[in-house]
Formats: C-alpha cells, sequence, structure tokens
C-alpha cells in the first residue's frame, strides 16, 4: 500500500533491512558456497567469480537507495536499474545463453538463447513497470482517484502528496 | 483502469515465463529419459555394425530416437573434420512431439590398417540434439571409438 507519510525512522530501518538482505543474497551466501567448493574439490578452479561480488555491491546500493527513498519519485530510477542491472546479471553468468565445458576429450555446447530472452523478460517489464506505475499514479492523483491511490501497484514509486484539486 | 492494465501484464509476462520453463524442463526430462532407455534397455533398433571389407571397414549406426516431449528434436550427426581415410556422412532426424525417428550415421574408414598404425586415431565429432526452438545442445566427441580395429 502506499504510504505518503512514511517517517524517517521507516526510511532508515527498511534501508538497514534492504542491506542486511541483500548483503546476505548478493555477499554471505556466495562466499560461503566458494568456501564449499575449495573445500569439497580443492585441486579444482571452482570458486565464485569476482563479478558476482562486483555486481552484488550495485545491487546492495540500489536496493538500500530504493528502500530508503521509498514512496519518492527518486526511488523510481533505483527499481528500474536494479531490474536492468538483474537483466546483465543474467546475461553475463550465463555467457549470453552460451555454455561450454571440456572435460575428458568432450565438448559440451548448451546454446539457450531464446530461452534466455524468456528468463530476462520479467526483469526488462519490471524496469518499464516501474516508472509507468508512476506515472499512473501520479495521473490518478492528479484526478483525484482515492481507489487508484489505494491500490498503487508500485508503493516504492510514489512522490510528496500532490495538492488535491 | 491503467494500475489493472499494469497487473494485467505482470501477471501474463509471469504465466508465459512459468509455461516456457516448465515445458522445456519436462520435454527435456523425457525426451532423455526415453533416449537413455532406448540406448541402455537393449533395443535392437539402437545398434551399430562394422562390417570390414578388404581395407575398407563402414561402419554403421541406427539410432531409435523418440520424442516423448512438447517440442520438436532434431538430432544431427557430423563428423568436424574429416580425415583423408574417413569419410563421414552428415545424418539429421528431425522428430515431432509424440514421434520416432531413426538417425542412420555411416562412416567409412578407407584404409583399416592406415587407421590402427596411426598414432592419432581420433575423428572429431559433432552430436548436436535441439529442442526447437529453446535450446541446443552440441557435444563434441571423437568417433574413433567406433571403428573396430582389427577387423569387425
Amino acid at each position: 500500500m502506499y504510504d505518503q507519510t512514511i517517517t524517517t525512522r521507516k526510511r532508515i530501518s527498511s534501508a538497514v533491512w534492504a542491506f542486511v538482505v541483500n548483503a546476505i543474497f548478493w555477499i554471505v551466501i556466495p562466499y560461503y558456497v566458494g568456501v564449499f567448493l575449495s573445500g569439497r574439490v580443492p585441486e579444482s578452479a571452482l570458486t565464485v567469480p569476482t563479478f558476482v561480488y562486483e555486481f552484488g555491491i550495485l545491487f546492495i546500493v540500489l536496493e538500500v537507495g530504493a528502500a530508503f527513498f521509498r514512496g519518492r519519485a527518486v526511488a523510481v530510477p533505483m527499481i528500474s536499474a536494479v531490474a536492468l542491472l538483474t537483466v546483465i546479471y543474467i546475461w553475463y553468468a550465463t555467457n549470453g545463453g552460451v555454455l561450454g565445458v571440456e572435460t575428458s576429450g568432450i565438448t559440451l555446447a548448451l546454446n539457450f538463447r531464446l530461452m534466455l530472452y524468456v528468463l530476462v523478460l520479467p526483469s526488462i517489464w519490471a524496469a518499464i513497470r516501474a516508472p509507468l506505475s508512476y506515472l499512473v499514479w501520479r495521473r490518478a492523483m492528479k484526478a483525484g482517484v482515492p481507489s487508484a491511490i489505494a491500490t498503487s501497484p508500485v508503493p516504492e514509486s510514489g512522490s510528496p502528496p500532490l495538492p488535491q484539486k | 483502469m491503467g494500475i489493472w492494465a499494469l497487473r494485467g501484464v505482470t501477471v501474463a509476462i509471469a504465466l508465459i515465463v512459468l509455461l516456457v520453463i516448465g515445458t522445456v524442463v519436462y520435454s527435456a526430462y523425457v525426451d532423455y529419459s526415453a533416449v537413455k532407455a532406448e540406448l541402455a534397455g537393449g533395443s535392437q533398433q539402437a545398434v551399430g555394425a562394422a562390417v570390414l571389407r578388404g581395407v575398407t571397414e563402414t561402419v554403421s549406426i541406427n539410432i531409435t530416437v523418440p520424442n516423448k516431449g512438447l517440442y520438436p528434436l532434431n538430432v544431427t550427426l557430423t563428423c568436424d573434420y574429416p580425415t583423408t581415410n574417413v569419410v563421414c556422412q552428415r545424418t539429421s532426424v528431425d522428430v515431432s512431439p509424440g514421434g520416432q525417428g531413426v538417425l542412420r550415421f555411416r562412416m567409412t574408414v578407407l584404409d583399416v590398417s592406415q587407421f590402427e598404425s596411426s598414432s592419432n586415431q581420433v575423428v572429431n565429432g559433432t552430436v548436436a540434439i535441439s529442442m526447437e526452438p529453446f535450446v541446443g545442445l552440441v557435444v563434441g566427441t571423437n568417433f574413433g571409438g567406433f571403428v573396430k580395429t582389427g577387423g569387425a
């Protein structure tokens, strides 16, 4: 639900919560997965790539920003940026839908580019939906439609209350 | 109105993604199981034979490819770099959902004794399996193992 009167205290707690959750998801879990893999197969080169942490830091910054500015227009580009970053991350992690491995004289190449387009579709839509939702909500505010305000689908994409006509 | 339209698009996209992923995973699983059963189950159709005539050996492999999945299946066998001594026929089969096809692969070794004496008995081959249009798997391996050295 869109909340027009978010207190600073609530913003900070949301940001801290976003930081903790994203830090666990993007830093702590990959780190322990890397430790687990290197412990299980010490001679192999199985490690968590550095780009996971780099993307993780970007995700944390954007998510914390979006949480802190929840209910304001400035949160909209952050929400879109997170969605677009997710697309880039998935594309990068899957090498554009073409994965290959070579072992014991056998080479395996998996091509699933079209599948990848389908997989990133929700994130692309999320990036588009955030500003659209904001615009719809803003138009409803100007028109003075309370039901539209009460059922705003993107609580993070609000702005300070506009004067009612 | 606008809000509900946006929600509708979100739900539609989620359903499409779930549908595609679900059907692709299901198809991959049942196709893999069917082909595995075909190869391991002692089917008489999935056999290879090597016939030696003089110094020339012809390797024939017939594999029945069932498609129990929901997407068309294409299986192609090719030799990547046929040597002057080994001639391969590129073979391919398209199997529609619910059907089955037979893949007939022929490889001819013109001079077996020369093949045996060579230090590098490698015939690079490729097995390409694609579940149209979403997923394709290419396996590069050595087809030289199909040749029965010392005759058939």
